[in-house]
């Protein structure tokens, strides 16, 4: 009886481990090998393998629509607003983390308890100053929207961070008659690099994936960003499916190269992003 | 953000303790205080133009009568009355409500289960989670689309395989009433991974002397995991229901690239970007004011439900 038990709860934890697997890749690899698929093919059923490996859906892409100009956009939407948000909330943090002041415990606060706001319920209000800037249709504008989409977990994570470094080293530094800024630049911020690195990938992804405002405030070709591109497809390729599935092979290999890459730290990123609540 | 709250402040307080001591920190106050606000000057900017501008004004223009070109003019609860009067608005509050149920139980669930399967170490646990990660890092959108074609009655991929079994099976996921929903429920209900993070970062956190005690009193695994492990976990849980649930109120993509609101499938935010569209600030910011009160409610139930301001041990 006992090991009846056993096995049957051996069976489901398998099961669930292959169906975790498979609802998790399966339709990616699908969309992947569709994309070396002729259209008749396709249409011709799923289970059909594609009869040859070539490139040139990829190579039809890039050559008649401009991908490598949506790709630069969507690395330039991606880091220049990373960079400076690191920049602008390390900052932040660390003077909340290390120094006592006026107002300190309320602009954490502030800062923290913009989570709350869910994230399509400011649409208006940006969208209009995004216009008052004359930034509509710019990567610019895009890239000033999302400066300030991941303030409260970098806030989080950074805070949590300078805390973590002893306060004996700055101490040190500054009877050695170091800066404040000095004391910052060579003393904190090498020993915050984890912190930096976490909340920079969770920017990263955050914007390279970001759909709901780069659809709203970018409206021409030069300027859009790849996820917006995949609403294209279907008037793009007129019910040519090698050419939509290969298109949306470009839009999601480089997340998941990414992911590949730095595994570590994007599994560390999103867990630390739980941890807000 | 309670969990991280409490020890903060007590490293605060050691910390100024041992500031005061050195002489060098006390002398030139002024300075000190000039670079500590210059440091913190872009956060406020960004909050100010990007949260608090925002929210005021969301706030009071749901009170206004605004097309975005002439000044807003105040209106009452007009836009509200006749909020409350539209269908839609009512379709997308249900809709809603069956998605947030659908997260907190199904696909909190799941997660759950994942990593209590995970802290067993089966064969090939550490590939699943890594695995289980990727349709988190790739485009919501791109997610959207990639399903769109996988429910396809043509060319898709799982009407092929149900019609292995059933050669007469038809069904246009995302352009039937019922079905629609439901598809639409399937493009996010098994991505919980970090739903599983979260839980296991509290698993990993029960002294083992816990687990060794209830075996020597004769407490089954089923038991251990039901009295001990997951009320340990609550924390996790709780927090891992209100992300999911809002991350239902802000659902976007996956409506507006499939069915976009059609066969009953609408939503708050797609009814809010067609207000601005039509010209309605007005109108859109009373959606973001529901959105927002929506956030905010889940919040406090979830918190109050799962107790997550007492403390665990």
């Amino acid at each position: 009886m006992k090991l009846v038990k056993k096995i049957s709860v051996k069976t489901i934890m398998y099961f669930l481990l292959i169906f975790t697997v498979v609802v998790s890749v399966f339709p990616i690899l699908w969309v992947i090998m569709s994309s070396f698929k002729t259209n008749g093919e396709i249409m011709s059923g799923p289970f059909v393998l594609p009869s040859q490996i070539n490139f040139d859906a990829y190579r039809y892409l890039f050559e008649n629509y401009d991908f490598l100009t949506y790709t630069l956009n969507s690395i330039y939407v991606s880091f220049v607003p990373t960079i400076l948000a690191l920049v602008i909330y390390t900052a932040a943090a660390y003077v909340i983390a290390k120094y006592k002041f006026p107002g300190k415990i309320l602009f954490y606060a502030l800062f923290t308890m913009t989570l709350l706001v869910p994230a399509h319920s400011r649409t208006q209000p940006i969208f209009s100053l995004i216009i008052d800037l004359d930034l509509y249709n710019t990567r610019e504008g895009l890239a000033l929207v999302y400066l300030s989409t991941g303030m409260a977990m970098s806030m989080f994570i950074l805070k949590a961070t300078f805390q973590a470094i002893p306060d004996e080293l700055s101490e040190a530094a500054t009877i050695d008659g170091a800066s404040f800024v000095q004391v910052f630049t060579r003393i904190n911020m090498p020993l915050a690099k984890n912190g930096l690195v976490s909340a920079g990938v969770l920017m990263l992804l955050a914007n390279w994936n970001e759909f709901y405002y780069a659809n709203l405030l970018v409206t021409s070709s030069q300027n859009r960003t790849l996820p917006v591109v995949t609403i294209l497809f279907n008037s793009m390729f007129s019910y040519n499916y090698t050419n939509t599935f290969a298109a949306l092979t470009v839009v999601v290999l480089p997340g998941i190269l990414f992911y590949a890459l730095a595994q570590k730290q994007v599994q560390n990123s999103i867990a630390a992003s739980g941890i807000k609540g | 953000m309670k969990r991280l709250k409490a020890p903060a402040l007590r490293t605060n307080g050691e910390t100024k303790k041992k500031r005061l001591k050195a002489p060098a920190l006390r002398t030139n106050k002024a300075q000190l205080y000039f670079w500590i606000y210059l440091f913190l000057l872009p956060c406020v900017f960004i909050f100010l133009a990007f949260y608090l501008m925002p929210i005021v004004t969301v706030v009071v223009t749901s009170f206004c009568q605004w097309d975005g070109f002439n000044a807003p003019k105040f209106d009452g609860l007009a836009n509200y009355t006749k909020m409350f009067q539209n269908k839609i608005f009512y379709q997308s509050l249900w809709n809603l409500l069956g998605w947030a149920f659908i997260a907190a139980t199904l696909h909190v669930g799941f997660g759950i289960l994942m990593a209590f399967i995970f802290r067993e170490k089966p064969k090939g646990w550490r590939f699943t989670q890594v695995v289980f990660m990727i349709p988190n890092v790739i485009s919501v959108a791109a997610w959207s689309m990639i399903y769109k074609y996988f429910f396809r009655n043509d060319i898709g991929m799982l009407n092929s395989i149900i019609r292995i079994f059933d050669p007469d099976f038809a069904c246009d996921w995302f352009f039937q009433k019922p079905e629609a929903f439901w598809a639409i429920t399937l493009t996010w209900l098994f991505y919980a991974v970090i739903v599983t993070l979260l839980v296991q970062g509290d698993l990993m956190a029960i002294p083992e002397q816990l687990h060794e005690a209830a075996t020597l009193d004769g407490a089954s695994k089923w038991q251990q995991i039901m009295r001990i492990d997951l009320p340990l976990c609550r924390n996790a849980i709780g927090t891992g229901v209100i992300c999911s649930i809002t991350a239902r109120i802000a659902m976007y993509e996956a409506i507006y690239l499939t069915t976009n609101g059609a066969g009953k499938t609408m939503n708050l935010p797609v009814m809010l970007v067609r207000a601005i569209q039509d010209g309605k600030y007005g109108v859109a910011n009373a959606y973001g004011v529901v959105m927002l009160v929506l956030g905010l409610l889940t919040l406090l139930i979830v918190n109050k439900l799962f107790r997550m301001d007492d403390p665990v041990y």
